[in-house]
Protein backbone atom coordinates (compact mmCIF):
# COMPACT_ATOMS: atom_id res chain seq x y z
CA UNK A 1 0.00 0.00 0.00
CA UNK A 2 1.36 3.34 -0.97
CA UNK A 3 2.44 5.53 2.25
CA UNK A 4 1.00 8.75 1.05
CA UNK A 5 -2.80 6.59 0.62
CA UNK A 6 -2.22 6.21 4.21
CA UNK A 7 -1.75 9.76 5.38
CA UNK A 8 -4.47 11.09 3.43
CA UNK A 9 -6.65 8.43 5.72
CA UNK A 10 -4.46 9.20 8.87
CA UNK A 11 -6.15 12.46 7.94
CA UNK A 12 -9.74 11.22 8.43
CA UNK A 13 -9.11 8.67 10.63
CA UNK A 14 -8.78 11.86 12.72
CA UNK A 15 -4.80 10.94 13.58
CA UNK A 16 -4.63 6.85 14.00
CA UNK A 17 -1.32 5.71 12.87
CA UNK A 18 -0.35 3.41 10.18
CA UNK A 19 0.27 1.28 12.79
CA UNK A 20 -2.92 1.08 14.16
CA UNK A 21 -4.87 0.93 10.89
CA UNK A 22 -3.33 -1.68 9.35
CA UNK A 23 -3.27 -3.83 13.17
CA UNK A 24 -7.07 -3.22 13.09
CA UNK A 25 -7.43 -4.97 9.82
CA UNK A 26 -5.20 -7.94 10.67
CA UNK A 27 -7.30 -8.53 13.55
CA UNK A 28 -10.08 -8.57 11.30
CA UNK A 29 -8.67 -10.95 8.46
CA UNK A 30 -7.46 -13.37 11.49
CA UNK A 31 -10.90 -13.11 13.50
CA UNK A 32 -12.22 -14.46 9.61
CA UNK A 33 -9.60 -16.92 9.59
CA UNK A 34 -7.59 -15.52 7.03
CA UNK A 35 -3.97 -15.39 6.10
CA UNK A 36 -2.14 -12.31 8.01
CA UNK A 37 -1.25 -10.95 4.39
CA UNK A 38 -5.24 -10.13 3.52
CA UNK A 39 -5.53 -7.48 6.60
CA UNK A 40 -2.91 -4.99 4.24
CA UNK A 41 -5.20 -5.97 1.38
CA UNK A 42 -8.49 -5.36 3.46
CA UNK A 43 -6.63 -2.15 4.10
CA UNK A 44 -5.93 -1.24 0.44
CA UNK A 45 -9.69 -2.05 -0.40
CA UNK A 46 -10.80 0.42 2.09
CA UNK A 47 -8.83 3.24 0.99
CA UNK A 48 -9.57 3.52 -1.95
CA UNK A 49 -10.67 6.60 -2.95
CA UNK A 50 -14.32 5.95 -4.50
CA UNK A 51 -15.84 4.94 -0.71
CA UNK A 52 -18.18 1.90 -1.46
CA UNK A 53 -21.67 2.71 -0.93
CA UNK A 54 -24.21 1.04 1.23
CA UNK A 55 -27.84 1.46 1.80
CA UNK A 56 -29.10 0.44 4.69
CA UNK A 57 -32.80 0.17 4.82
CA UNK A 58 -34.77 -0.86 8.21
CA UNK A 59 -37.80 -2.58 8.21
CA UNK A 60 -39.31 -4.10 11.56
CA UNK A 61 -36.79 -3.69 14.05
CA UNK A 62 -34.92 -1.50 17.44
CA UNK A 63 -32.50 -0.09 16.24
CA UNK A 64 -30.49 -2.29 18.70
CA UNK A 65 -28.09 -3.63 15.53
CA UNK A 66 -27.12 -0.29 14.58
CA UNK A 67 -26.64 0.80 18.03
CA UNK A 68 -24.16 -2.27 18.39
CA UNK A 69 -22.48 -1.45 15.18
CA UNK A 70 -21.84 2.09 16.26
CA UNK A 71 -20.63 1.36 19.67
CA UNK A 72 -17.93 -0.97 18.59
CA UNK A 73 -14.78 0.54 19.93
CA UNK A 74 -11.96 -1.34 18.05
CA UNK A 75 -9.93 1.96 16.81
CA UNK A 76 -11.52 4.25 15.27
CA UNK A 77 -14.86 2.00 13.86
CA UNK A 78 -17.02 5.02 13.77
CA UNK A 79 -14.71 6.28 11.37
CA UNK A 80 -14.48 3.41 9.40
CA UNK A 81 -18.32 3.10 8.99
CA UNK A 82 -18.63 7.27 8.14
CA UNK A 83 -15.71 8.15 6.68
CA UNK A 84 -14.26 4.99 4.52
CA UNK A 85 -18.14 3.31 3.83
CA UNK A 86 -20.59 5.97 1.95
CA UNK A 87 -23.39 5.17 4.12
CA UNK A 88 -25.60 7.07 1.73
CA UNK A 89 -29.26 5.94 3.87
CA UNK A 90 -29.78 4.85 6.76
CA UNK A 91 -32.90 6.02 8.74
CA UNK A 92 -31.75 6.57 12.03
CA UNK A 93 -28.50 8.26 11.20
CA UNK A 94 -29.40 10.67 8.16
CA UNK A 95 -29.25 14.36 8.23
CA UNK A 96 -31.65 14.95 5.71
CA UNK A 97 -35.29 13.54 6.53
CA UNK A 98 -38.84 13.29 4.78
CA UNK A 99 -38.04 13.12 1.03
CA UNK A 100 -34.56 14.47 0.90
CA UNK A 101 -33.99 11.26 2.73
CA UNK A 102 -35.40 9.40 -0.26
CA UNK A 103 -34.22 10.73 -2.49
CA UNK A 104 -30.99 10.59 -1.06
CA UNK A 105 -31.54 6.67 -1.11
CA UNK A 106 -32.76 7.14 -5.05
CA UNK A 107 -29.69 8.83 -6.22
CA UNK A 108 -27.41 6.31 -4.26
CA UNK A 109 -29.15 3.51 -6.29
CA UNK A 110 -28.78 4.92 -9.14
CA UNK A 111 -25.59 6.21 -8.92
CA UNK A 112 -23.74 2.76 -8.14
CA UNK A 113 -26.46 0.41 -9.21
CA UNK A 114 -24.75 -3.34 -9.25
CA UNK A 115 -22.36 -1.82 -6.52
CA UNK A 116 -23.99 -0.72 -3.79
CA UNK A 117 -23.94 -3.02 -0.45
CA UNK A 118 -27.70 -3.59 0.97
CA UNK A 119 -28.35 -4.15 4.07
CA UNK A 120 -31.75 -4.25 5.62
CA UNK A 121 -32.78 -4.95 9.61
CA UNK A 122 -35.63 -5.86 10.64
CA UNK A 123 -37.80 -8.08 9.22
CA UNK A 124 -40.24 -7.62 6.69
CA UNK A 125 -44.14 -7.62 7.37
CA UNK A 126 -45.79 -9.52 4.71
CA UNK A 127 -49.42 -9.02 6.56
CA UNK A 128 -52.24 -7.22 5.42
CA UNK A 129 -50.40 -5.71 2.11
CA UNK A 130 -47.45 -4.50 4.61
CA UNK A 131 -49.00 -1.59 6.27
CA UNK A 132 -47.57 -2.56 9.62
CA UNK A 133 -44.45 -1.27 8.44
CA UNK A 134 -43.92 1.95 5.79
CA UNK A 135 -41.36 4.06 4.91
CA UNK A 136 -42.26 7.72 3.23
CA UNK A 137 -45.95 6.21 2.96
CA UNK A 138 -44.71 2.81 1.12
CA UNK A 139 -44.66 -0.62 2.43
CA UNK A 140 -41.00 -1.46 2.86
CA UNK A 141 -41.72 -4.81 1.62
CA UNK A 142 -42.32 -2.79 -1.44
CA UNK A 143 -38.75 -1.22 -0.77
CA UNK A 144 -36.95 -4.30 -0.57
CA UNK A 145 -38.15 -5.44 -3.50
CA UNK A 146 -37.36 -2.44 -5.29
CA UNK A 147 -34.10 -2.12 -4.02
CA UNK A 148 -32.68 -5.50 -3.86
CA UNK A 149 -32.28 -6.68 -7.50
CA UNK A 150 -29.76 -3.18 -8.28
CA UNK A 151 -27.76 -3.66 -5.10
CA UNK A 152 -24.21 -5.54 -5.73
CA UNK A 153 -24.65 -8.15 -2.51
CA UNK A 154 -27.41 -8.09 0.49
CA UNK A 155 -26.70 -8.95 4.03
CA UNK A 156 -29.25 -9.16 6.39
CA UNK A 157 -28.20 -8.04 9.87
CA UNK A 158 -29.81 -9.16 13.27
CA UNK A 159 -32.12 -12.31 13.84
CA UNK A 160 -35.42 -10.36 12.66
CA UNK A 161 -34.11 -9.65 9.50
CA UNK A 162 -32.56 -13.47 9.08
CA UNK A 163 -35.19 -15.66 9.97
CA UNK A 164 -38.01 -13.59 11.77
CA UNK A 165 -36.40 -12.77 15.26
CA UNK A 166 -39.00 -11.05 17.98
CA UNK A 167 -41.41 -10.12 15.64
CA UNK A 168 -42.15 -13.33 13.96
CA UNK A 169 -42.93 -15.22 17.41
CA UNK A 170 -45.97 -16.43 18.13
CA UNK A 171 -48.38 -15.86 17.08
CA UNK A 172 -46.64 -13.05 14.61
CA UNK A 173 -49.21 -10.58 14.50
CA UNK A 174 -47.86 -8.83 11.55
CA UNK A 175 -46.32 -11.79 9.22
CA UNK A 176 -43.09 -10.84 9.64
CA UNK A 177 -41.22 -12.56 7.63
CA UNK A 178 -36.95 -12.72 6.88
CA UNK A 179 -35.25 -10.80 3.98
CA UNK A 180 -34.14 -14.44 2.18
CA UNK A 181 -37.94 -15.80 1.91
CA UNK A 182 -38.91 -12.44 0.75
CA UNK A 183 -36.24 -12.22 -1.94
CA UNK A 184 -36.11 -16.20 -2.74
CA UNK A 185 -33.47 -16.60 -5.60
CA UNK A 186 -31.26 -14.11 -4.44
CA UNK A 187 -28.30 -14.83 -2.79
CA UNK A 188 -28.69 -12.77 1.12
CA UNK A 189 -26.46 -13.16 3.50
CA UNK A 190 -27.82 -13.34 7.20
CA UNK A 191 -26.11 -12.11 10.27
CA UNK A 192 -28.24 -13.46 13.09
CA UNK A 193 -28.07 -11.95 16.52
CA UNK A 194 -29.73 -10.02 19.01
CA UNK A 195 -28.36 -7.84 18.13
CA UNK A 196 -25.85 -9.44 16.02
CA UNK A 197 -22.22 -8.83 16.33
CA UNK A 198 -21.11 -5.88 14.97
CA UNK A 199 -17.48 -7.51 14.13
CA UNK A 200 -19.67 -10.80 11.82
CA UNK A 201 -21.25 -7.65 10.16
CA UNK A 202 -18.12 -5.37 9.22
CA UNK A 203 -16.09 -9.01 9.01
CA UNK A 204 -18.75 -9.45 5.96
CA UNK A 205 -18.83 -6.05 4.63
CA UNK A 206 -14.74 -6.10 4.30
CA UNK A 207 -14.18 -9.51 2.53
CA UNK A 208 -16.86 -8.07 0.28
CA UNK A 209 -15.02 -5.19 -0.38
CA UNK A 210 -11.70 -7.10 -0.77
CA UNK A 211 -12.53 -10.10 -2.48
CA UNK A 212 -15.65 -8.61 -4.13
CA UNK A 213 -17.61 -11.73 -3.36
CA UNK A 214 -19.56 -13.23 -0.83
CA UNK A 215 -17.24 -14.99 1.94
CA UNK A 216 -18.32 -18.50 2.07
CA UNK A 217 -21.72 -19.72 4.00
CA UNK A 218 -23.28 -22.50 5.96
CA UNK A 219 -26.82 -23.82 4.63
CA UNK A 220 -28.59 -20.81 6.87
CA UNK A 221 -26.91 -18.57 4.60
CA UNK A 222 -24.37 -17.17 7.71
CA UNK A 223 -21.01 -16.42 7.20
CA UNK A 224 -19.04 -19.93 8.15
CA UNK A 225 -15.66 -18.10 10.00
CA UNK A 226 -18.44 -16.82 12.56
CA UNK A 227 -21.27 -19.09 12.62
CA UNK A 228 -19.13 -22.31 12.32
CA UNK A 229 -19.25 -23.52 15.53
CA UNK A 230 -21.66 -23.80 18.26
CA UNK A 231 -21.85 -21.72 21.49
CA UNK A 232 -20.91 -24.82 23.63
CA UNK A 233 -17.77 -25.49 21.69
CA UNK A 234 -16.01 -22.73 22.51
CA UNK A 235 -17.68 -21.91 26.15
CA UNK A 236 -15.22 -21.02 29.28
CA UNK A 237 -17.47 -22.50 30.87
CA UNK A 238 -17.50 -25.80 29.13
CA UNK A 239 -14.97 -27.55 31.36
CA UNK A 240 -17.81 -27.40 34.02
CA UNK A 241 -20.39 -29.21 31.60
CA UNK A 242 -17.58 -31.54 31.39
CA UNK A 243 -16.82 -32.24 34.96
CA UNK A 244 -20.67 -32.04 35.95
CA UNK A 245 -20.58 -29.19 37.94
CA UNK A 246 -24.15 -27.19 36.97
CA UNK A 247 -25.86 -23.94 38.75
CA UNK A 248 -28.94 -25.34 39.49
CA UNK A 249 -30.62 -21.73 40.55
CA UNK A 250 -30.04 -18.01 40.25
CA UNK A 251 -27.91 -17.45 43.18
CA UNK A 252 -27.21 -20.90 44.35
CA UNK A 253 -23.29 -21.86 44.95
CA UNK A 254 -22.90 -22.98 42.13
CA UNK A 255 -24.17 -20.34 39.90
CA UNK A 256 -21.83 -17.97 42.04
CA UNK A 257 -19.00 -20.46 41.43
CA UNK A 258 -19.61 -19.65 37.76
CA UNK A 259 -20.77 -23.36 37.18
CA UNK A 260 -22.37 -23.84 34.00
CA UNK A 261 -25.62 -22.71 33.20
CA UNK A 262 -26.98 -25.94 31.31
CA UNK A 263 -29.47 -26.88 33.58
CA UNK A 264 -30.92 -23.04 33.97
CA UNK A 265 -31.96 -23.30 30.07
CA UNK A 266 -28.27 -22.61 28.55
CA UNK A 267 -29.05 -23.06 24.74
CA UNK A 268 -25.15 -22.77 24.28
CA UNK A 269 -25.29 -26.93 23.00
CA UNK A 270 -27.79 -25.56 20.07
CA UNK A 271 -26.99 -22.57 19.23
CA UNK A 272 -24.34 -21.52 16.67
CA UNK A 273 -22.26 -18.01 16.81
CA UNK A 274 -18.88 -16.76 17.99
CA UNK A 275 -20.05 -15.01 21.02
CA UNK A 276 -17.92 -16.81 23.69
CA UNK A 277 -14.49 -15.63 21.49
CA UNK A 278 -15.60 -12.35 20.13
CA UNK A 279 -17.96 -11.20 23.67
CA UNK A 280 -19.69 -7.73 23.29
CA UNK A 281 -18.64 -4.39 23.78
CA UNK A 282 -14.69 -4.56 23.61
CA UNK A 283 -14.67 -4.09 27.52
CA UNK A 284 -12.79 -7.29 28.63
CA UNK A 285 -13.37 -10.92 29.46
CA UNK A 286 -16.93 -12.33 30.29
CA UNK A 287 -18.34 -9.20 28.59
CA UNK A 288 -21.36 -11.73 27.20
CA UNK A 289 -24.70 -13.77 28.53
CA UNK A 290 -23.27 -16.37 29.82
CA UNK A 291 -19.90 -14.48 31.23
CA UNK A 292 -22.09 -12.49 33.29
CA UNK A 293 -23.75 -15.60 34.66
CA UNK A 294 -27.03 -15.46 32.13
CA UNK A 295 -27.63 -18.55 30.55
CA UNK A 296 -27.41 -18.31 26.47
CA UNK A 297 -30.80 -17.80 25.08
CA UNK A 298 -30.36 -18.97 21.43
CA UNK A 299 -30.73 -15.40 20.18
CA UNK A 300 -29.05 -15.76 16.76
CA UNK A 301 -30.83 -19.59 16.34
CA UNK A 302 -33.82 -19.63 14.30
CA UNK A 303 -36.47 -22.01 16.43
CA UNK A 304 -34.38 -21.52 19.56
CA UNK A 305 -34.32 -17.84 20.30
CA UNK A 306 -37.59 -16.27 21.11
CA UNK A 307 -39.63 -20.01 20.49
CA UNK A 308 -38.25 -23.02 22.85
CA UNK A 309 -38.90 -21.70 26.95
CA UNK A 310 -36.35 -19.72 28.17
CA UNK A 311 -35.50 -21.96 30.85
CA UNK A 312 -36.00 -25.17 29.31
CA UNK A 313 -33.14 -27.46 28.76
CA UNK A 314 -31.17 -26.91 25.54
CA UNK A 315 -31.13 -30.28 22.74
CA UNK A 316 -27.08 -30.92 22.89
CA UNK A 317 -26.84 -30.88 19.04
CA UNK A 318 -23.56 -32.81 19.13
CA UNK A 319 -20.72 -33.44 21.34
CA UNK A 320 -17.32 -31.76 20.66
CA UNK A 321 -14.55 -31.10 22.36
CA UNK A 322 -13.40 -27.72 22.82
CA UNK A 323 -11.15 -26.22 20.21
CA UNK A 324 -8.25 -26.46 22.95
CA UNK A 325 -9.64 -29.94 24.76
CA UNK A 326 -6.77 -32.50 24.97
CA UNK A 327 -8.01 -35.95 23.76
CA UNK A 328 -9.51 -37.88 26.58
CA UNK A 329 -7.97 -41.08 24.35
CA UNK A 330 -4.59 -40.18 23.30
CA UNK A 331 -3.40 -42.08 20.68
CA UNK A 332 -5.69 -44.91 21.06
CA UNK A 333 -5.97 -46.28 17.39
CA UNK A 334 -9.48 -45.95 14.86
CA UNK A 335 -11.15 -43.31 17.57
CA UNK A 336 -13.13 -41.19 15.84
CA UNK A 337 -13.41 -37.36 17.06
CA UNK A 338 -16.86 -37.89 18.34
CA UNK A 339 -16.44 -40.69 20.66
CA UNK A 340 -13.37 -38.54 22.01
CA UNK A 341 -15.59 -35.69 22.80
CA UNK A 342 -18.55 -38.21 24.15
CA UNK A 343 -16.06 -39.64 26.82
CA UNK A 344 -15.25 -36.34 28.15
CA UNK A 345 -18.65 -35.22 28.00
CA UNK A 346 -20.23 -38.09 29.39
CA UNK A 347 -20.58 -37.07 32.93
CA UNK A 348 -21.92 -34.40 32.00
CA UNK A 349 -24.74 -35.67 30.06
CA UNK A 350 -25.56 -38.29 32.67
CA UNK A 351 -25.99 -35.21 35.57
CA UNK A 352 -27.73 -33.16 32.91
CA UNK A 353 -30.02 -35.68 32.19
CA UNK A 354 -31.07 -36.00 35.84
CA UNK A 355 -32.65 -31.90 35.68
CA UNK A 356 -34.01 -33.05 32.34
CA UNK A 357 -37.40 -33.57 33.79
CA UNK A 358 -37.65 -30.96 36.29
CA UNK A 359 -36.86 -28.41 33.44
CA UNK A 360 -39.32 -29.16 30.46
CA UNK A 361 -42.60 -28.16 30.01
CA UNK A 362 -41.26 -24.53 31.26
CA UNK A 363 -43.34 -21.85 29.33
CA UNK A 364 -46.40 -21.72 27.54
CA UNK A 365 -45.20 -22.98 24.45
CA UNK A 366 -44.98 -26.49 25.10
CA UNK A 367 -41.77 -28.34 23.43
CA UNK A 368 -39.11 -27.55 20.69
CA UNK A 369 -40.75 -29.90 18.45
CA UNK A 370 -44.29 -28.42 18.29
CA UNK A 371 -42.92 -25.12 17.85
CA UNK A 372 -40.85 -25.87 14.73
CA UNK A 373 -43.51 -28.19 13.16
CA UNK A 374 -45.91 -25.06 13.65
CA UNK A 375 -43.25 -22.56 12.03
CA UNK A 376 -42.64 -25.17 8.93
CA UNK B 1 -55.31 29.10 3.49
CA UNK B 2 -53.18 26.49 4.88
CA UNK B 3 -50.81 24.74 3.76
CA UNK B 4 -50.08 20.94 4.61
CA UNK B 5 -46.33 19.57 4.78
CA UNK B 6 -45.82 15.99 5.53
CA UNK B 7 -42.48 14.38 6.98
CA UNK B 8 -41.52 10.97 6.31
CA UNK B 9 -39.39 9.60 7.53
CA UNK B 10 -38.32 11.63 10.56
CA UNK B 11 -34.54 10.92 10.92
CA UNK B 12 -31.95 10.56 13.76
CA UNK B 13 -34.83 8.64 15.97
CA UNK B 14 -35.15 5.41 16.42
CA UNK B 15 -38.19 3.76 14.49
CA UNK B 16 -40.30 4.81 12.11
CA UNK B 17 -42.34 8.28 12.92
CA UNK B 18 -44.57 10.40 10.24
CA UNK B 19 -45.28 14.06 10.95
CA UNK B 20 -48.04 16.03 9.08
CA UNK B 21 -48.69 19.77 10.22
CA UNK B 22 -50.85 22.06 8.93
CA UNK B 23 -48.95 25.62 8.03
CA UNK B 24 -50.80 28.67 7.65
CA UNK B 25 -49.00 32.03 7.32
CA UNK B 26 -45.93 30.81 8.82
CA UNK B 27 -47.89 29.00 12.02
CA UNK B 28 -48.32 25.35 12.74
CA UNK B 29 -52.05 25.53 13.35
CA UNK B 30 -52.10 21.39 13.88
CA UNK B 31 -50.03 18.85 13.88
CA UNK B 32 -50.13 14.89 14.02
CA UNK B 33 -47.64 12.55 14.98
CA UNK B 34 -47.70 8.46 13.71
CA UNK B 35 -45.61 5.95 14.37
CA UNK B 36 -45.31 4.09 10.85
CA UNK B 37 -44.39 0.62 12.58
CA UNK B 38 -46.43 -2.13 14.39
CA UNK B 39 -44.90 -5.49 15.63
CA UNK B 40 -47.41 -6.43 18.29
CA UNK B 41 -45.57 -7.24 20.97
CA UNK B 42 -48.34 -6.25 23.49
CA UNK B 43 -50.03 -9.92 21.53
CA UNK B 44 -46.61 -11.81 21.44
CA UNK B 45 -46.38 -11.89 24.86
CA UNK B 46 -49.77 -12.46 25.98
CA UNK B 47 -50.30 -15.62 27.41
CA UNK B 48 -46.51 -16.35 27.97
CA UNK B 49 -44.66 -17.27 30.96
CA UNK B 50 -44.22 -14.27 32.94
CA UNK B 51 -40.49 -15.75 33.02
CA UNK B 52 -40.25 -14.99 29.38
CA UNK B 53 -41.39 -11.66 28.74
CA UNK B 54 -38.45 -9.72 29.99
CA UNK B 55 -37.12 -10.81 26.65
CA UNK B 56 -39.61 -9.65 24.08
CA UNK B 57 -40.61 -6.06 25.95
CA UNK B 58 -36.47 -5.61 26.25
CA UNK B 59 -36.37 -4.99 22.22
CA UNK B 60 -38.80 -3.00 22.00
CA UNK B 61 -36.27 -0.47 21.78
CA UNK B 62 -32.45 -1.00 21.14
CA UNK B 63 -31.51 2.72 21.95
Amino acid sequence: MKMNDLDVFRELLGGVSRRDFLKYFTIMASSMGLPLGVGAKMAEAVTNPKRPSVIWLSAQECTGCTESLLRATHPTLDHLILDLISLDYHETLSTPAGHQAEEARQKAIRDNKGKFVLVVDGSIPVKDGGVYCMIGGKPVLQIVKETAPQAGAIIAIGSCASWGGVPSADPNPTGATPVHEILKGTPVVNIPGCPASPYNFLSTVLYYLTFKKLPELDDQGRPKFAYGRLIHENCERRPHFDAGRFAVAFGDDNHRQGYCLYKLGCKGPETYNNCPSILYGDVGSGSWPVGTGHPCFGCSEKGVGFTAPLHALANIKYLTPNTFFTEAYPGKPETTSNIKALGAATAGVVIGAAGAAMLVGLGKKGNDTEEENKEG
Amino acid sequence: MSTRITIDPITRIEGHLRIECEVDGGHVTNAWSSGQMWRGIENIVKGRDAREVWLFTQRICGV
